[in-house]
């Protein structure tokens, strides 16, 4: 069938505009620098992205601060030509240690403000926790003026004005202090701005971590405010409130008439008491939030865990290698164990980081942990070690 | 040094998966190298909450529902992936709205050419003849390409099929929207209504080639859209699943810091711990700016490959505000899947606009579930709002201690104009927001400048200009390219089948070499 012919400026005009286009395209060409264009690492837009997510940054501790001997903060510097990286209050840094022959990696919140990485310097503070691995190698053995290796900031327990109502309740409990310091230590130089009322859970006085400086900020800031809830006191101590922080003691110090936000950082027994509490206060799911804990030996005890050694294969750029897990260790402490590097942030499921496919062989995800996998991940086969229990030998690619 | 494989794909975005998954279904021996540690690129997903986010894709074209026919479908079919995904129709073309104008439009329309011809006479009595003359156009365009594509060799025959059926589409190739509406008189409701997708190009209408803009439109419409089951992760995943079911092998976490050139031929590549490669062929999914700017010596490009790539501007860089909100759609009064929201309609004046971030020169924002109503938990739902900024001013600025605030500022801005566009309330519903922003495409994949758009299809480099002219000129030898930066410019169906374009000239290449011995 022919075509009516339908001209924009004329037949022969429209035909030779076409015929055009090459040699327009090849003077262009021609007239064009023949040097190499900017290396795209230039653009500031790429030098922010390089800034903020460093692949690695190489720390020096500068200051121990030791509050006791299972509680210590450490102050760090960076090395080397790439400034420390900018974060948001309440992130966290992945520390990565070789301790006897395994490559392993924790979270811990950044104590400090954004505003001294800028200065220079981070803190965290770390706590002992009783049968665990890390805490006490880096209580025990991290001096000063030694070298550590952390990957950039990463984490979701920020405050977020968009989302979240202006005044937020912090919930805090033990070393869960931590990201609720980093913001109110911002919300003191101006970096973040809204109203945090700290409810901060001890046993008692000489647990409390940072008071001196919480009391200080909360006296010249009209914005934080904090009460101590000491659990294990015989009287109610003067400006303080004795027991647990409950749905009552939330409401006595919330805004009234007004919205607020929950925020909780802390233990798993206080998580779990607070997973019943919460709920009568009759706030909508998006003012509440937790800050990951990783994953809770109380996990051992569900029906799903199947102890016993298994055989792991693990594919890492086309080469396998043989090593062995433990139904009642996460897939990554096995991987970690047999120091092979996997890409870690969390590990507590929620970051993604760790995704692998499971090539072969059976699992166990409690439910205790959030199933945060994206759909397709959970449809071909994918995992997060971090959260993953092995029930049977597994073959498992990384890379 | 480890093994030498046949080909070596860089980088697992839409080009490179389909482009590997293409070599390995020829038996190639194919390795496929990504830094990041999981398939798509822009096509995938994230989770805040209990809420999964599209990072990009708003509908996918070339699966065709309507008609049946797509030319992706046909690839996905070839490639025997087709079926590991969903496929969910979306039956609303776009709600479009301006917003600053003197009078603001708003119009919504459906998919499918009769559904949506007769809506559009609804908003614009005498709307019919002008977009059925658009349409008769777009589709002597299509019946063009791909007659072009099948030629085996011209003679009399093929001179005189030109001739009779094929002209229109060889005479209208070099003009742009506008020029196509003015020559046709085409009234602005129409013009409003037709070209409402611009922004998906990034080229306002006096720029956007129309071949360019109607063969998409063709697609949309008239073929019809659809969203994957699982986000565009779901593709990503079915792609190399199939890839490495044919044998394929897939290293993640494996940043290519090198290409080996010698003699302006490529050889292999180098990974930043140093890792070196070996393979007769490489195809590049990375961007060939930067390909050309810090992956290979300069010495080793030919003059040609780096004036052309000199003669190419980055396009838009990109910006998205995702929702997951705590009420469904339906109580928030979302009824629309797609919304465009211009400032207005002076396409010149929006791109204008978008040089800087102070104001929001235009969003495409999608609310998921008016086409997947369980993409989020009951009760809940998703909107994702995307701007894009042309040139250099925009995001200028930007430093690690003013970034956050910055791109809070601006997800407001597009928070309000939605809001004030479409008469929705969303703020308090707010449950879930992440902010990209172009440092964030910068940072996941590596884009110059945080361009999600590749070169700009503008001027010289219009997609007529690149297709005419892709195999001209000396270039460095066994290294192909493939994605949104080549001859087929943005968009997700377009990437994939240029992937099959790169696989296809490696598979010729490969096999003349193996010929010959
Ligand atoms: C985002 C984030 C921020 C954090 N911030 C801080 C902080 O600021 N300060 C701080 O002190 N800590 C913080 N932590 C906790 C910290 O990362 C470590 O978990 C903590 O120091 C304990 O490490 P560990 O190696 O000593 O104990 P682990 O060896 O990891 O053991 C921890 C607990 O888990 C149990 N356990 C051991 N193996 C398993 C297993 N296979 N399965 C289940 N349970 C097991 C142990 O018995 C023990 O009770 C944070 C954690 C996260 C996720
Ligand atoms: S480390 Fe975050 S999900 Fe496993």
């Amino acid at each position: 069938m022919k075509n009516k012919l339908i001209p924009i400026k004329s037949q022969g005009a429209d035909f030779l505009n076409t015929v055009k286009m090459i040699p327009e395209r090849l003077k262009d060409v021609k007239n064009a620098s023949d040097k190499p264009a900017m290396n795209p690492e230039k653009f500031n837009v790429n030098m922010v992205s390089a800034a903020l997510h460093p692949k690695k940054q190489t720390l020096k501790i500068k200051k121990i601060d030791v509050i006791s001997p299972d509680v210590k903060s450490y102050y760090f510097t960076w090395v080397g030509s790439q400034p420390l990286a900018y974060f948001r209050a309440g992130q966290y840094l992945t520390f990565q240690l070789e301790i006897d022959g395994s490559i392993v990696t924790r979270a811990y919140s950044i104590a400090s403000s954004p505003a001294s990485a800028l200065k220079g310097e981070y803190q965290i503070t770390v706590k002992r926790v009783n049968d665990g691995f890390v805490s006490g190698y880096i209580l025990d053995n991290w001096k000063l003026g030694d070298i550590v290796t952390s990957f950039a900031p990463e984490g979701t327990f920020v405050y977020e004005s968009i989302r979240d109502a202006k005044t937020v309740m912090a919930l805090a409990g033990g070393s869960g202090i931590t990201p609720f310091l980093s913001m109110a230590r911002a919300i003191d130089d101006g970096t973040e701005c809204f109203n945090l009322t700290l409810l901060y859970g001890a046993r008692n006085k000489d647990e409390i971590l940072f008071k001196d400086e919480l009391d200080a900020i909360a006296q010249r800031n009209p914005n934080f405010s904090v009460v101590y809830v000491l659990s294990d006191v015989k009287s109610k101590p003067k400006g303080c409130e004795k027991g647990f922080i409950s749905a009552e003691l939330i409401k006595k110090y919330a805004p009234v008439n007004e919205k607020y936000s929950i925020f909780v950082c802390g233990p798993e027994a206080m998580y779990n008491f607070l997973h019943k509490e919460i709920p009568t206060l009759g706030l909508e799911d998006k003012y509440v939030r937790f800050e990951l804990f990783g994953v809770s030996k109380s996990t051992l005890k569900l029906d799903g865990i199947k102890p016993g050694t298994y055989k792991m294969t693990v594919i890492n750029r086309g080469e396998e290698t043989e090593t062995t897990c433990n139904g009642e260790e996460t897939i990554l402490n096995a991987l970690e164990r047999a120091a092979v590097k996997v890409p870690v942030r969390c590990r507590s499921g929620e970051c993604g980081f760790c995704r692998s496919k499971l090539v072969s062989g059976t699992i166990f995800l409690p439910e205790t942990v959030a199933d945060k996998r994206r759909e397709a991940d959970a449809r071909f086969g994918y995992i997060h070690p971090c959260c993953t229990y092995p029930t049977s030998d597994i073959v498992i690619k990384i890379n | 040094m480890s093994k030498k494989y046949d080909v070596i794909v860089i980088g697992a975005g839409n080009g490179g998966l389909t482009a590997a998954t293409k070599m390995a279904l020829s038996g190639k021996k194919t390795l496929l190298v990504e830094r990041h540690n999981l398939p798509g690129g822009y096509a995938t997903s994230f989770v805040r909450g209990r809420f999964e986010f599209e990072a990009s894709l708003h509908e996918l074209c070339g699966i065709g529902p309507i008609t049946g026919v797509g030319a992706l479908k046909d690839t996905f079919q070839e490639l025997g992936m087709y079926d590991r995904v969903e496929w969910v129709e979306v039956k609303e073309a776009f709600r479009t709205i301006t917003l600053n104008d003197e009078n603001n439009y708003d119009y919504a329309l459906p998919t499918g050419k009769e559904a949506f011809i007769e809506k559009a006479e609804e908003y614009y009595p005498g709307a019919r003849e002008h977009i059925e003359k658009l349409i008769d156009l777009a589709v002597q365009i299509n019946n063009g390409i791909s007659f072009l594509n099948n030629i085996k060799s011209f003679n009399a025959d093929t001179v005189k099929t030109v001739f009779d059926e094929h002209l229109n589409f060889l005479n209208i190739a070099s003009y742009s929207v506008n020029q196509v509406f003015d020559a046709l008189g085409t009234p602005q409701p129409v013009r409003d209504i037709f070209a409402a997708y611009w922004c998906y190009l990034g080229v306002d209408l006096d720029e956007l080639n129309f071949i360019h803009y109607a063969t998409m439109f063709h697609s949309y419409i008239v073929d019809g859209a659809v969203i994957p089951k699982g986000r565009s992760h779901t593709i990503s995943c079915a792609l190399l699943d199939r890839f490495e079911e044919l044998g394929g092998e897939a290293w993640f976490n494996s940043d290519v810091k090198k290409i080996i050139v010698k003699d302006k031929i490529a050889k292999g590549i180098v990974l930043d711990d140093g890792t070196e490669v070996l393979a007769d062929y490489v195809i590049a999914n990375a961007s060939p700016y930067n390909v050309l700017t810090k992956m290979i010596d300069g010495a080793e490009i030919p003059k040609f490959q780096t004036q052309d790539n000199n003669a190419k501007q980055l396009a838009v860089k990109g910006y998205a505000v995702f929702l997951g909100l705590n009420k469904s759609y339906e109580e928030l009064g979302l009824n629309n899947h797609s919304y465009f929201i211009y400032d207005c309609a002076d396409t010149k004046k929006v791109s204008e606009l978008s040089k800087t971030n102070k104001k929001c020169a235009l969003q495409a924002t999608v609310c998921l579930n008016k086409a997947i109503p369980d993409c989020s938990p009951e009760g809940t739902s998703i909107l994702y709002m995307t701007s894009i900024f042309q040139g250099d001013e925009a995001w200028k600025d930007i430093t690690p201690e003013n970034y956050v605030k910055e791109k809070r500022r601006y997800a407001n801005i597009m928070i309000d104009d939605f809001e004030k566009a479409t008469g929705a309330k969303i703020r308090d519903a707010i449950e879930e927001i992440e902010i990209a922003a172009p440092v964030t495409y910068a940072h996941y994949n590596d884009a110059p400048n945080g361009t999600i758009y590749g070169f700009q299809a503008a001027g010289s480099n219009s997609i007529v200009h690149r297709l005419m002219t892709m195999a001209m000129g000396d270039k460095i030898k066994n290294l192909g390219f493939c994605g949104g930066y080549t001859q087929q410019c943005i968009g997700f169906s377009p990437s994939y089948q240029t992937g099959m374009m790169a696989a296809n000239n490696a598979i010729k290449y490969l096999e003349k070499e193996e010929a010959s011995k």
